[in-house]
């Protein structure tokens, strides 16, 4: 049993259709390994998904236990992140050519899935230049465009500030430690904090070398070596392949005080905190864990 | 039958069955702060359920021995939290196949690939078994309070909305 949020309105969707919503393993165009995403045929939508995961919960659901206390999220994912990945790399060869020779892949083969996405070449124009043979009509090619992709993610990272603020996300350490200097201070502290926090979010969906580019582009200082890591990196170190639970535990949190509080346990919290109950299972076992093994000819 | 070998796993689909969707009946769900190792069914209503006071701040019950001390937690709007269970078996492809694959495109587009159907006889097949709006989160002796990890995590979907929405044309 796992537990799933889903937007409410691909409740309502459902109802319109018989099939065509699916887990499928895509790239993760951050990683470039494979990740979970949910397709949605009929909504023409692609959704991530990423699991909550925090040791030594469990659940009970009605009348039955499920270890690992895990909750995946579903959230909608912009595809022309996963298309970027496929854009960069046919982009090497400095050639213009059409989508669908672009999204080539053998490891994951359902990325020709993207290709069904209509809302996604009209937004190609965000991250390629773009020919059009007057021979065969339609018919479109496109090359990667560097200079367009870091415009375009310089708008997200400004739309996701933005939302930062008006959610009043706690960026950073730093914004309570400043509170005692004077004001023009943590004014400009705090707007450097959501960019850096900002671009550290959009940084997951791009490859390492364009959120370097991307860095450099918003002219972010460098950070000095003696400061605590920033939430953006803190973000970027998370090991798994759905890295959810990293992140969400930056959120909210009251800064640093996560890992005093352990101090402040009582006797039992601390006995219960001291087993090791490693080895909990990441969302890759729900796929092919079944038919993994048949190999071979029937 | 053809060959399967390890990019199968890479390759095949688990379709989520629409209808369980609409048709889940409503779960009852506490997040419990321990690691219990078995996943099962288990006399939940008999044992636990029944235990649970409301106290001064909050809801109290025992388990295992120790004081757990509890609060409700509200899916945020706009989400709706479902339990799923992937089906055992592979089903018979002859109940998906053959009606209508591929109806939800929109229009025909570019020939991008051999005509194949959305369902093939390899995937597996996923069903919610019942929905959920909230759950209650216990913590150990004491309550778990809005610094819980969970309700960061139930932040993340308005955030991931804001970073995967379109951006303006130029």
């Amino acid at each position: 049993k796992n537990l799933y949020l889903f937007p409410e309105y691909l409740k309502d969707a459902s109802k319109k259709m018989k099939h065509g919503l699916m887990f499928v393993k895509l790239v993760n165009p951050c990683s470039g390994e494979g990740a979970i995403y949910l397709f949605d045929m009929y909504l023409q939508q692609l959704f991530e998904v990423k699991v909550f995961k925090e040791k030594y919960h469990s659940w009970f659901i009605n009348q039955s236990v499920q270890s690992g206390g895990a909750l995946h999220f579903a959230t909608p994912v912009d595809p022309l992140f996963l298309l970027l990945h496929y854009l960069m790399k046919a982009g090497k060869e400095g050639k213009f050519q059409p989508l669908d020779q672009v999204v080539v892949d053998d490891i994951f083969p359902n990325s020709i899935l993207l290709l069904k996405l209509p809302e996604l070449e009209k937004s190609l124009c965000h991250v390629t230049e773009e020919k059009v043979n007057p021979e065969i009509t339609n018919k479109k090619y496109y090359k990667y465009s560097k200079e367009k992709t870091l415009k375009w993610l310089e708008k997200k990272v400004n739309q996701t500030m933005a939302a930062l603020k008006t959610n009043n996300v706690n960026v950073s350490a730093r914004v309570l430690s400043t509170a005692f200097f004077s004001s023009d201070q943590v004014a400009s502290d705090k707007e450097e904090d959501y960019i850096r926090y900002a671009h550290g979010l959009i940084s997951e969906y791009i490859p390492k070398e364009l959120s370097d580019d991307l860095s450099k582009h918003l002219q972010l200082p460098e950070l000095p070596a003696s400061w605590p890591n920033p939430p953006s990196k803190k973000i970027k170190l998370s090991d798994e392949p759905v890295e959810a639970k990293e992140d969400y535990t930056k959120f909210n949190t009251k800064d640093l005080k996560t890992e005093k509080k352990n101090n402040k346990m009582t006797a039992a919290q601390k006995a219960l905190a001291k087993v090791d109950k490693s080895g909990m299972k990441s969302i890759d076992t729900f796929f092919g864990a079944k038919i993994k093994k048949k190999t071979g000819k029937i | 039958m053809e060959s399967r070998d390890e990019t199968m796993m890479e390759k095949h689909r688990v379709h989520l069955r629409p209808i369980t969707l609409r048709d889940a009946a409503p779960a009852t769900l506490h997040l419990l702060p321990c690691e219990v190792l078995a996943s099962r069914p288990a006399p939940v209503g008999r044992f636990f359920t029944p235990a649970i006071r409301q106290g001064p701040d909050g809801l109290e019950v025992s388990f295992r021995g120790r004081s757990l001390r509890g609060e409700e937690v509200a899916v945020p709007p706009g989400l709706v939290g479902y339990v799923m269970v992937t089906e055992e078996k592979l089903i018979g492809k002859q109940d998906f196949l053959g009606d209508s694959e591929n109806n939800y495109q929109e229009e025909e587009r570019e020939p991008v690939a051999a005509p194949e159907p959305l369902e093939r006889d390899f995937d597996r097949f996923i069903g919610a078994t019942a929905t959920f709006s909230r759950f209650t989160l216990w913590g150990l002796e004491t309550i778990p309070g809005p610094d819980a990890k969970v309700r960061g995590a139930l932040t993340w979907p308005s955030l991931a909305a804001v970073i995967h929405a379109q951006v303006p044309e130029d």
